[in-house]
């Protein structure tokens, strides 16, 4: 009996493993328009369809470009690989490419600050539901684009992202966008990322190639 | 005999080179005000013994950040009017490492890397004034950094030795790889592109610098890092900086963009 509970409570502990020893490769998604059921389209705010339209076609808005952090969920979404150190309190995300940043997730029960400081990449906090990793995120600032193709947003984002790994190599990247500021009403779409075992980080620092 | 002689003469041409060095850029003083530097503001925690991971390794985590404070110069104890380094270094300078240190110092810097936003840099991490929080996982030991770029830097623990990959690519930041000797966590490190200060005031590296970095947590809020700094491209013999760098407990890291709205280094133009 007690062996059985030891092994049940690690064959839980191993549905909740991110991924050790690797590196996570999103599929890249650079429009999520592409991703929205077909019966459905983005449920814009008329201001925010016009910024999206100014954002496609003024490319050198796109912060990326000057090295600035792509923001959630865009950072999920692009060829860049990351790395994911999981601790039991706290989970970090850490990137290749772009800025060279990372993110964090706060897995210790707090709830996110009244007022938090607009920032590039949020205020995170997460659960496990079952095998699935659910991180809520509040206190963006409004300069990054939601994907590649400049979908926009205000500070009022709030960003629920679940990640459930559903085979060794792969894992499921469900998205929920809250932002009533740019968009009539919640809106979301599903993704998928690929683990390479044994691949590690490289630098890739951004502003080496802008500033020379 | 002739060979004697050949030697005599590279020991005179050898020892005039040196003897005609440059003495060392003078500290250029004090530039901020002491309420620029907090420290004795912050109320004094009271000192436990440092904590181990349940498997006996030295625990550099907890409930708050270090804070490595402000440290211009790695081998001068003070440096711009406050404590800097644990200890003065006679840095064994080649001829160009000296005279590029001193035009750093004399021109203020201008020319700083790390205020265009590009990487601060291995040893100069341990002696800058951004704090940092240690993360390790079962294989690596993870360094976030609030500022600078928000970086973070992975070091991936090789019981078996330091084994580096073949063929690096020159990066800021270098390839790491490290092991535990009791309770001191022992960092090797090569592949840097040379570009990047070893210190605020301007010490310079090559691409053949090696490092040795050694951490050990001393009580619950006290790091030791020592780092052995082995260019023979730059310096005449390997040479050891240290540092003690303080534990804040509760602190949390806060996102800090270099990149954002970067207005400055415009500005920066020397004398």
């Amino acid at each position: 009996m007690k062996y059985c509970l030891l092994f049940c409570v690690l064959g839980i502990m191993h549905a909740q493993d991110l991924g050790s020893d690797g590196v996570w490769l999103p599929n890249p998604l650079a429009d999520l328009a592409s991703k929205v059921p077909s019966n459905a389209a983005v449920p814009f705010q008329p201001w925010a369809k016009l910024k999206f339209q100014e954002n496609q076609a003024k490319r050198q808005n796109d912060l990326d470009l000057r090295c600035l952090p792509p923001g959630v969920p865009r950072i999920m979404l692009m060829a860049r690989p990351f790395e994911i150190v999981q601790t039991p309190n706290r989970i970090l995300f850490v990137y290749e490419g772009g800025a060279h940043v990372w993110r964090q997730v706060w897995m210790d029960g707090r709830a996110h600050p009244k007022d938090p400081n607009p920032n590039w990449l949020g205020h995170s906090i997460g659960h496990w539901d079952g095998g699935t990793l659910v991180v809520d995120s509040v206190g963006f600032n409004d300069r990054t684009w939601l994907d590649d193709a400049g979908h926009p947003h205000t500070e009022q984002l709030h960003v629920i992202e679940k990640f459930s790994r559903i085979d060794a190599l792969t894992m499921r990247y469900d998205v929920q966008i809250d932002d009533l500021g740019a968009y009539t009403q919640p809106w979301g779409f599903s993704s998928s990322l690929s683990f390479r075992p044994g691949a590690k980080l490289v630098e890739d620092i951004c502003l080496d190639k802008i500033s020379k | 005999m002739r060979a004697a002689f050949l030697v005599g003469v590279w020991v005179l041409a050898l020892a005039c080179v040196f003897a005609q060095q440059p003495p060392l850029a003078k500290d250029p003083g004090p530039f901020l005000r002491p309420s620029d530097f907090p420290e004795d503001k912050v109320p004094k925690a009271v000192a436990g013994p440092a904590p181990h991971l349940p498997d006996g390794r030295p625990d550099f985590g907890g409930d708050g950040a270090w804070y490595p404070g402000f440290n211009g110069n790695i081998a001068e104890t003070t440096w711009k009017g406050v404590k800097s380094a644990d200890k003065h270094v006679d840095v064994p300078f080649l001829p160009w490492t000296l005279k590029t240190y001193n035009e750093r110092v004399e021109n203020r810097a201008k020319d700083d890397p790390e205020a265009r936003c590009l990487p601060v840099g291995v040893p100069r991490f341990m002696f800058d004034p951004y704090p940092f929080q240690i993360v390790q996982t079962r294989n690596q030991v993870v360094f976030i950094f609030e500022g600078d770029n928000y970086l973070w830097r992975i070091v991936n623990i090789d019981p078996n030795g330091n084994t580096h990959p073949k063929n690096l690519k020159p990066t800021w930041l270098g390839d790491a790889v490290g092991h535990y000797e009791g309770d001191t966590l022992v960092v090797d490190v090569i592949g840097f592109n040379g570009l990047a200060w070893l210190d605020q005031a301007g010490h310079a590296s090559s691409d053949q610098l090696h490092l040795t970095e050694r951490y050990t947590r001393t009580d619950s809020l006290t790091l030791k890092y020592e780092v052995t700094i082995d260019d023979p491209q730059a310096y005449s013999k390997p040479w050891t900086a240290s540092n003690t760098i303080h534990w804040r407990p509760g602190m949390e890291l806060m996102e800090s963009i270099c990149q954002e709205d970067e207005k400055s280094s415009i500005h920066m133009i020397g004398k």
